[in-house]
């Protein structure tokens, strides 16, 4: 009796602030791992946002701002950055932040077995100032670091040591792959990978809190008919993405809102280059048919991707010529034609290329990353087949994805790529330059395409100042690729989220969901 | 009187009519005759059958051929002109611009050799584990029969699962597509033999004591020669009619792990894979990717079923 009225008196205590809420949305994808360098891909790091923090973030219109750095600015001519780092912040553990965290992430972020390696490729040393000042020295002048960093998260050193987990483990995971401790404005207080994550305010924040969530709950639906349902129903408050053909009817339910953007994502078809035969041809293959760019070519005059925006993206998505959309920093104005869909000239190129008769060929595909991703890839294997290039299709969830295209088990693949950076470079560094570990160069390049110019260029690229010369070397870089066709850009993805009515939040263009942003009325 | 005499003259034809004639004059055709519900469900699983079996030559359209295809019909509603191509079809197209009405004659191929063969391989080992165990005995009977138990406590589509799964891990990914139906076959097959043995054993228990098979026995005929000619005879009747309902449920259980995505691969969709894709659409509005395929599926999985009901009532003397 008397537990059960001391346990009123703390309820009442402790009342909840007007307006306090839980939150529950729903996902595709399950970010895979809660590492923040372990994996580079979309669904973790926008995820993990609400949890790590870095140096810098971005805002709801994309501009970089400060987080843990208050200021930064250039040393000398170009030599590196200062960081000037906040004072008085502490990890979800309680431990307090200083430079040496920061020491501490640069080390294990540019490890050779994180994903988040390339992105201190320019960096040739970091030095610790004092407890709240670090430098970061560059080889050559580079004017995009601090807004190139924005997805850096800094991990609590102590934390990693004490459990073991000083170096991320893409493979087999470690502490740091199911717990997480940053210093952002959720923290993670339980997690069962594919199933739940859940999230609470951290108590310590140094930011202002605009959010009125007392819990919030991530659980993946991979059916997006099902997580549509979900939301219908009221059982989540907040879907992406919404399954494009039912835009048109969501718009007409007072319930939910339809929020529709352009991503900033590219989804595109990608080659072996470098293969030496075929893995999974019918025929006995001893020759790998995409290593001539007229094969390629063929590809690219091949899918009709017209009619998969018509059909398949009903009229909610734009075709794409580059490795990034219009709207990025740096898109080359004068290379916005992308191969017009022509299967006589694609057959007349494969007969030109030895291949009258066409060939066979294994292409891998997602089914649960992109929008439509398996439907998309069925339309391209009849769209081949036309041509007489018959593709088997093998479209798995993305856990099994990357680690089939890491082990080069593909002879064709779909991938999307959305640059961090909001920049032209950043594609051409991780897919066009020649993959090279120490440069920390090319990382997602599965196929190996490699091109003596472009890898000139590209340092070019990163230390020019000038606006007009960096975007000339740009235009060049787009040509070559273009005439290469190191890939085949289909189209721009649509960013197409849907909440409960009652719901305030803010869609930003790399499709990452910041949860400081929810208001639940 | 001229009557009797032509009969008697003439023997031979009366044995060319015998076995149509005795057909035609037993209870089992009597009781057909008189019962609506079996004369219906005949009817509806031969018309389904047959137009599955002749589905190159009815079928507009082949829906295996990727390249015979064409997006731009994606989404034309049943009986409409599409708004690009002015092409009609007769139960509208899927998202990949796919004929529904073809798709569902290849489909139900898909389903009813899947499921056809699925019983059959679980009705030869079902009636052979069955025979053995009853015929037996002892050890032999133990471990088969524990063995059942267990595995009939199982649901039987997560066996199948299971069975699929590691299978298809085995399974090199360019033979994938190909190999996706036997595996289908496979699996459900194994999920599915326990009902078999379980009767053909109480039957074979029943029949072994009895003089004919002692004095089978006693003239010096092996084991298995006894247990096929002499007691699986007398066992067939239930044997028929848990395969006729097994049947129904086979074609279940493949469209079962077809819509859950690990059965027919999607550039061969059986019925199942055509239901998963239609509930996709459900929301949208496009709602004859799934209404065909799945009344298809209900029409054949209930007349299988009301057949094997009936036969069970039919076969079983207590009843008449």
């Amino acid at each position: 009796m008397k537990r059960t009225i001391f346990a009123f008196l703390a309820s009442t205590v402790v009342a909840l602030p007007v307006g306090a809420a839980e939150f529950t949305w729903a996902e595709t994808t399950d970010p895979q791992t809660m590492d923040p360098h372990a994996v580079n891909s979309t669904p973790v790091l926008g995820f993990l946002n609400n949890v790590y923090e870095g140096l810098v973030r971005r805002g709801k219109d994309m501009s970089v701002e400060p987080a843990l750095a208050t200021d930064w600015e250039p040393i000398g001519d170009g030599e590196g950055w200062r960081f000037t780092l906040r004072e008085g912040v502490t990890f979800h553990d309680g431990a307090e932040f200083n430079a040496d965290d920061v020491i501490f992430s640069y080390e294990r972020a540019s490890d050779e077995g994180s994903d988040t390696r390339s992105w201190f490729a320019p960096i040739s040393e970091v030095v610790k100032v004092d407890d709240y000042t670090v430098d970061f020295m560059t080889s050559a002048p580079n004017p995009i670091f601090p807004s190139s960093i924005a997805n850096w998260m800094i991990m609590d050193s102590g934390w990693a040591e004490a459990n073991n987990a000083t170096l991320p483990d893409k493979e087999n995971g470690n502490y740091a792959t199911i717990n997480a401790n940053g210093t952002g404005a959720f923290k993670v207080t339980a997690r069962e990978p594919g199933l739940r994550t859940e999230l609470m305010p951290h108590d310590g924040w140094w930011g202002d809190v605009e959010h009125n969530i007392t819990k919030a709950t991530l659980t993946p639906i991979q059916n997006p008919a099902t997580a549509l349902a979900a939301l219908l129903s009221g059982d989540v408050d907040f879907i992406n993405p919404v399954p494009i053909q039912d835009v048109a009817r969501l718009q007409s339910d007072p319930d939910v809102n339809v929020i529709q953007g352009i991503e900033a994502r590219i989804i595109m078809l990608g080659f072996p280059h470098e293969a030496d035969a075929l893995k999974y041809s019918a025929e006995t293959s001893d020759k790998n048919p995409f290593a001539d760019v007229r094969v390629r070519q063929a590809v690219a005059h091949a899918v009709n991707v017209p009619a998969i925006l018509q059909t398949t993206m009903r009229g909610n998505a734009e075709p794409a010529s580059q490795l990034v959309s219009p709207a990025m920093n740096g898109y080359s104005e004068g290379l916005s034609e992308r191969p017009a869909y022509d299967p006589e000239k694609a057959k007349a190129l494969l007969a030109e290329a030895g291949y009258p008769d066409g060939f066979s060929f294994g292409l891998k595909c997602p089914n649960n990353r992109y929008l439509n991703d398996e439907a998309v890839c069925q339309a391209i294997t009849g769209m081949l087949a036309q041509v007489g290039i018959t593709a088997t299709l093998d479209a798995m969830p993305v856990q099994n994805y990357w680690p089939e295209l890491r082990a080069d088990n593909y002879d064709m693949y779909l991938l999307g790529w959305s640059p961090g950076t909001f920049d032209a470079e950043h594609p051409i560094r991780f897919l066009a330059a020649t993959p090279n570990e120490e440069k920390k160069l090319g990382s997602w390049n599965f196929g190996g395409f490699s091109n003596a110019r472009v890898d000139e260029l590209l340092p070019m690229i990163q230390s020019e100042i000038d606006a007009d010369k960096r975007q000339a070397m740009l235009d060049e870089t787009a040509k070559i690729l273009q005439d290469e066709v190191a890939y085949v850009p289909l189209y721009v993805q649509p960013l197409v989220w849907g909440t409960r009515s009652n719901i305030e939040l803010t869609q930003r263009p790399d499709n990452f969901f910041i949860l400081r942003w929810v208001t639940v009325n | 009187m001229t009557d009797t005499q032509t009969n008697q003259a003439a023997p031979p034809e009366a044995v060319d009519k015998s076995l149509w004639q005795d057909f035609r004059e037993s209870d089992f055709f009597y009781a057909f005759k008189r019962s609506p519900v079996a004369l219906v469900s005949f009817a509806v699983v031969c018309i389904l059958v047959l137009s599955a079996v002749f589905a190159p030559l009815i079928a507009p359209t082949n829906p295996f051929d990727p390249a015979s295809l064409n997006l731009m019909n994606g989404f034309t509603p049943p009986l409409e002109p599409n708004a690009f191509t002015g092409d009609a079809f007769l139960m509208g197209t899927d998202d990949q611009g796919r004929d529904v009405f073809s798709t569902i004659l290849y489909g139900m191929r898909i389903s009813l050799f899947v499921g056809a063969s699925a019983v059959l391989f679980a009705m030869v080992l079902g009636i052979t584990l069955g025979l053995v165990s009853g015929y037996f005995g002892g050890w032999t009977e133990t471990i088969i029969m524990r063995v059942a138990d267990v595995q009939l406590t199982f649901p039987s589509i997560l066996v199948a699962m299971l069975i699929f799964g590691i299978a298809k891990g085995f399974t090199p990914v360019e033979y994938r597509d190909q190999m996706a139906i036997w595996v289908l076959i496979l699996a459900i097959g194994l999920s599915d033999w326990v009902q078999f043995a379980r009767v053909v054993r109480g039957a074979t228990l029943v029949e072994k004591s009895k003089d004919y098979v002692a004095a089978a026995r006693l003239i010096g005929r092996s084991p298995w020669a006894i247990m096929l000619k002499h007691i699986l005879p007398n066992a067939l009747s239930p044997v028929l009619v848990i395969a006729t309902i097994s049947l129904a449920l086979a074609i279940i259980a493949e469209a079962t792990l077809s819509f859950l995505g690990v059965g027919a691969p999607p550039t061969q969709p059986s019925l199942g894979t055509l239901i998963r894709i239609g509930q996709g659409f459900l929301f949208s509005g496009e709602w004859w990717i799934l209404f065909f395929p799945a009344c298809t599926l209900l029409a054949l999985a209930l007349s299988v079923n009301l057949l094997g009901d009936w036969l069970r009532d039919a076969l079983n003397p207590r009843l008449r």
